[in-house]
Order: structure tokens, then C-alpha cells, then sequence
């Protein structure tokens, strides 16, 4: 059973003017951090609201954790933070999370044990009966992340949860989202922030004009095949000559040489010849591309191939 | 439990505004000006002199007749201020549960749209009727414990006046939805209050129409719309412990009530926020 899927999910306004969402199918495996990216009116908050029911789909359908999401009782097992999310400025931090709580159908017993808690991961425990119209949007986000979290959900969506956050609380909360995902919660998370989602998501899937683009892992996205950085002790220069012999290509920048092998076996025969010469080898890695780096060649390719 | 906890932050929203709080404060002047106003003097039973903010009373043979009055005119006084104020303190109520970020806090929740509306409109109707019954009871204990005779109907007056507001509230709900603006409901709402007494009148703008249809048409307005003048006439009857002459301005407004608030929940279903 998927966290998420969904069947040609599809959301127009304006009577079909603008399409929002097209026939859009999705998986989204359990215990996971999912992250969906795309260029803003891309359909991402469209799709987590049409997932959550505060809109209704124009065809299609979808499923969470295996209900409807008609079904508005699986509610109970979803924790949401929404991106502009309106709490009542007139209650404080504990006042807001017993009356959610409450609307969670959480008994008031456990919700006196459970606020302070979730108060303090989030760092907000000094704040605990100040009201809500005092914080900042940083801590806003916090209490939103405390929100999301106080049914114990089984599937968290969070609309850009790190936006207005500053590094140290951004780091906190990524800790925080990877815990969560090792406990077997699964996290859905729409951001711009693809440092972010780099650092954090198993998953990734990129959404242009309504329509999935790709979807994969990180390390999928990021890894680029068959090519290799060495890092190597100085002065050993031997490097070049090998291989020019064997015929692969070799650049180098800041100590770091950067080689293009056919295959696993020609990038052995290349770390015999190194260690024959006396080499030594400090560290060999795959090369890797940055998420945006990723993320904004698959939407150039996209524009590209709709000019 | 989950449709109480919406009811409890409607409540709380109300506080916040202030809106309850002026209306609580409203309430109790209201009560105090009864207690300082009327001077009522019973002597062994028959009334010595009455008089209401300084100026004589008729004398009356009997003090029933002189508290069912006097009650009865202080119950229209009652209703006429307390559903102005009602309305107004609550027009915001429905708009500011739709907005963007704040919906999306209720819809997220296990709980189903129908639940989230009738729990702010119950809200809604929970609030008023508190203010309400403290403005009744209060007055009632004044007047009761001056004239020492214990008019229960006079308690009526509060369910009847809760009951209009609830009716001309469920119109406002609906226009609310429709609309996202507190002012907008709350002017049309004010519109239906005023008009519908005219129409009371109907009669006499018969003679005026060129065609029996328009007749026809004034007649299904008039039964289709919410009387709160007649309403407010059930309660001064009540108030008197008179035999209600009809109970049609009853049923058919509660029936009107029935219709908006099923319309405002098809249509709060089917919203997309």
C-alpha cells in the first residue's frame, strides 16, 4: 500500500482556462521523505489541497494511505502544514494545539501531556502561553510544524515547512523530519528550497504546467554515471600519463580530478595502474551534480521542447 | 467532542473580537436602566403606583395585567435590540471561517465540512443565545422580584427571540458563503428584517399591481421569506400568556431556515478553497 497515489488526478479553474493539475498519476512508497519541486504555478500546493480536500479534483481520483481521499476520517492519520497557514492570533501556542487537538479527536487528558512536548522539539517551549500574534513567522512555522504533528500523523504534508526558518531551526527541523521518517512516518514536502530537499528527501519528483516531469531518487538525480572524482596525495602527477594511455578523458580542478570510465572494470584496471605507480589514492566518489543544478536542466529540457 | 472544540473557538473568536463582550456589556445596561426605571409600589397586593423612567403609569385594576404589559413591551424591546445587535456581532463569523490558511486548518482535521459549518453557525446561535438569556432572565428576575408575581412565559421571549435570530442567521450564513463578506450578509440580512413586515401589508399593494400574478408572486415572497414581525407578535402573546392565533410565521420561517441552511451546506461541500 502507497502513502500517496493518485489516478489521472486533475484540477482546472476557470472553467478549463488555466489547468493546474493534468491527468496526474503519482506513487509515493510509505516511510519515506517525498519532496515535489517545481517553478511556482507549477501545481504543487494544488495537488497537496486537492490530497488534503480543500479542493475538490476536476476528474480523477487518488488515495491516501490506501482511503479515498474523500474519505475524510483518514484526516485522523494526516498531519498537514499548510504554506499560509491563518492560526486564530487570539490563542496562545497551548490554547491553538487543544482546540486542534480536540478537532483531532484527541482526549483532553492526553493533549495536556502531549502540547508541551511537542512545544519543546520545536522550541517553542518559552512561548508556550504567549499568544500567537507575538511570534514571529519563523516561530509560526514551528508552531505549524507542532500542529502537523499532534495526532501523531502517519503521513505528514508540509507546504514549504523551512520557509521563514534561519539555518540553525532549518537544521533542527530537517534532524527532526529524518526522525520521523526512521520512526515510519511518511513526509511530503513541497519546497523551493532544493538545498533542502537535497539534504533531506529520499525522493523527489519535479512538477512543470500541472504535468510530472521526473521522479526519483536523489541519488538518482544527482549521481552522474560513470564519471568519478579522485583525490589524490600532491605532487603525483602520474595520473595524466595513465590516463591518456588508457584513453579516458581527465579534467582537474582544486586537487580534484574528475575522470570518464566506460565502466566499473575500466575504472578498477585505472586504480591498478595508480597503485603500480605508487599512487596513493585518498578518496574516490562518484560525481554528483547539485538537486537545482538537476532540477533546472529538466526544466530547460522542458521549455525547450515546448518551443 | 470534535463539533464541540469548533463551537468553544467560535466562542473564543467572539471574545477576541470584543463583539461578544460589547454585547454582554450592552446586555447588562439594559438590565441595570429596568432596575433603576421601574418603580413599581405593591401594597398589600394591589399596586400603589407605577412608573417607568419617572413618568406615572395608568392605574391598572390588576397587577397581572400591569407586569404582562409591561413585561410584553420590554420582551419587543428585547427582541427588536437583541436580534440588531445579534446579527451584527456575528456577521463576521461565517466570512472569517473561510479565509484562505484558516479553512484549510479545519478541512485537514477528521472531521466532515458539514460538521465544520453547522459547528460555527451552532457557534453562532450558542453565543446569542447566551447573551440573550442572561438580558431575559435578568429582566425577568428585576421585574419578577418587584411585582412579586413570577411570570414563567416571559422566559418564551428568549427561546422566541434565539429562534429568529437562528432563522434570519441561517440566511446570513448562507450569504456569507456566497459572498466572503460580513457587511455584504449582514446589509441584506438587515434588508429581509425591515422588508418583510411590508409585506404584512400585502393587501393594500394588491389594489396597486396591473396583473393578479404579481399578487401571486407577493404572496410567495411573503410566505417564503422569515416574519420576524410576526415572530416578535408569537412572543408578545407568549409574553401575555395569550393562545397563539397562528403558528404559521413560525413553521414557515423555521422551514426558510431549513432551506438556506441546506443550500449553505451543498454549497459549502462543494467549495473549493
Amino acid at each position: 500500500m502507497y502513502a500517496v497515489e493518485t489516478f489521472e488526478l486533475t484540477k482546472y479553474y476557470s472553467n478549463g482556462k488555466v489547468k493546474a493539475l493534468q491527468e496526474f498519476n503519482l506513487q509515493v512508497e510509505q516511510g519515506k521523505i517525498f519532496s515535489l519541486l517545481g517553478p511556482n504555478g507549477a501545481g504543487k500546493t494544488t495537488l497537496i489541497k486537492l490530497l488534503i480536500g480543500i479542493l475538490h479534483p476536476t476528474k480523477g481520483r487518488a488515495q491516501l494511505l490506501g482511503r479515498p481521499i474523500t474519505d475524510y476520517t483518514i484526516h485522523s492519520r494526516i498531519g498537514y502544514l499548510a504554506e499560509n497557514h491563518r492560526f486564530p492570533e487570539f490563542l496562545t501556542a497551548a490554547q491553538l494545539m487543544y482546540y486542534y487537538g480536540k478537532m483531532s479527536g484527541l482526549e483532553k487528558t492526553i493533549l495536556k501531556d502531549k502540547i508541551p512536548q511537542l512545544l519543546k522539539t520545536v522550541n517553542l517551549e518559552d512561548w508556550i502561553n504567549v499568544k500567537v500574534h507575538k511570534y514571529s513567522k519563523g516561530m509560526m512555522q514551528r508552531l505549524g510544524l507542532a500542529h502537523a504533528l499532534l495526532n501523531d500523523p502517519d503521513l505528514i504534508f508540509m507546504d514549504e515547512p523551512t520557509d521563514g526558518i534561519d539555518p540553525v531551526g532549518r537544521r533542527e527541523i530537517r534532524t527532526l523530519l529524518k526522525s520521523l521518517r526512521d520512526s515510519g512516518k511518511t513526509i511530503f514536502i513541497n519546497s523551493h528550497l532544493l538545498s533542502e530537499v537535497e539534504r533531506m528527501s529520499d525522493e523527489v519528483a519535479i512538477l512543470k504546467d500541472g504535468k510530472l516531469l521526473q521522479k526519483g531518487s536523489v541519488e538518482d538525480f544527482t549521481s552522474i554515471k560513470e564519471q568519478y572524482q579522485l583525490r589524490l596525495q600532491d605532487n603525483q602527477t602520474s595520473i595524466n600519463e595513465i590516463c591518456i594511455k588508457m584513453n579516458i578523458p581527465l579534467s582537474a580542478q582544486n586537487g580534484l580530478y574528475t575522470i570518464a570510465v566506460k565502466d566499473t572494470v575500466q575504472l578498477n584496471r585505472l586504480i591498478d595502474e595508480l597503485r603500480k605507480s605508487d599512487t596513493i589514492i585518498q578518496a574516490i566518489m562518484p560525481r554528483k551534480i547539485s538537486l537545482e543544478d538537476f532540477f533546472i536542466e529538466v526544466i530547460e529540457e522542458k521549455e525547450e521542447a515546448e518551443n | 467532542m470534535k463539533f464541540l472544540s469548533i463551537i468553544q473557538l467560535t466562542f473564543r473568536e467572539s471574545f477576541a473580537k470584543k463583539t461578544f463582550m460589547a454585547f454582554f456589556g450592552i446586555s447588562t445596561l439594559i438590565c441595570l436602566l429596568f432596575i433603576f426605571a421601574l418603580n413599581l409600589d405593591i401594597v398589600d397586593g394591589l399596586q400603589s403606583s407605577v412608573s417607568i423612567f419617572g413618568k406615572d403609569v395608568p392605574k391598572l385594576v390588576n397587577i397581572n395585567e400591569i407586569l404582562w404589559g409591561i413585561e410584553a413591551a420590554v420582551s419587543v424591546f428585547l427582541f427588536t435590540g437583541g436580534i440588531f445587535m445579534s446579527l451584527f456581532a456575528t456577521s463576521s463569523l461565517i466570512p472569517s471561517l473561510l479565509q484562505p490558511g484558516f479553512i484549510d486548518l479545519f478541512i485537514s482535521k477528521p472531521i466532515s465540512r458539514f460538521e465544520i459549518l453547522s459547528g460555527r453557525y451552532v457557534g453562532a446561535v450558542s453565543i446569542v443565545a447566551f447573551n440573550i438569556f442572561y438580558m431575559v432572565i435578568f429582566t425577568w428576575i428585576i421585574l419578577s422580584a418587584k411585582t412579586g408575581i413570577w411570570n414563567w412565559g416571559f422566559l418564551l421571549a428568549g427561546v422566541m427571540i434565539v429562534l429568529t435570530f437562528a432563522i434570519l442567521y441561517s440566511l446570513m450564513t448562507l450569504l456569507g458563503l456566497i459572498s466572503r463578506s460580513g457587511p455584504f450578509s449582514l446589509m441584506l440580512t438587515y434588508l429581509i428584517l425591515f422588508f418583510s413586515p411590508l409585506l404584512l401589508q400585502r393587501d393594500k399593494i394588491y389594489a396597486l399591481l396591473s396583473s393578479k400574478y404579481y399578487g401571486y408572486l407577493l404572496d410567495g415572497i411573503y410566505y417564503f421569506l422569515p416574519k420576524p414581525s410576526e415572530l416578535g407578535n408569537i412572543m408578545q402573546q407568549l409574553v401575555r400568556g395569550i393562545a397563539v392565533s397562528s403558528w404559521m410565521p413560525l413553521w414557515t420561517s423555521l422551514l426558510f431556515a431549513g432551506i438556506m441552511l441546506a443550500m449553505s451546506g451543498y454549497i459549502f461541500q462543494k467549495k473549493n478553497f
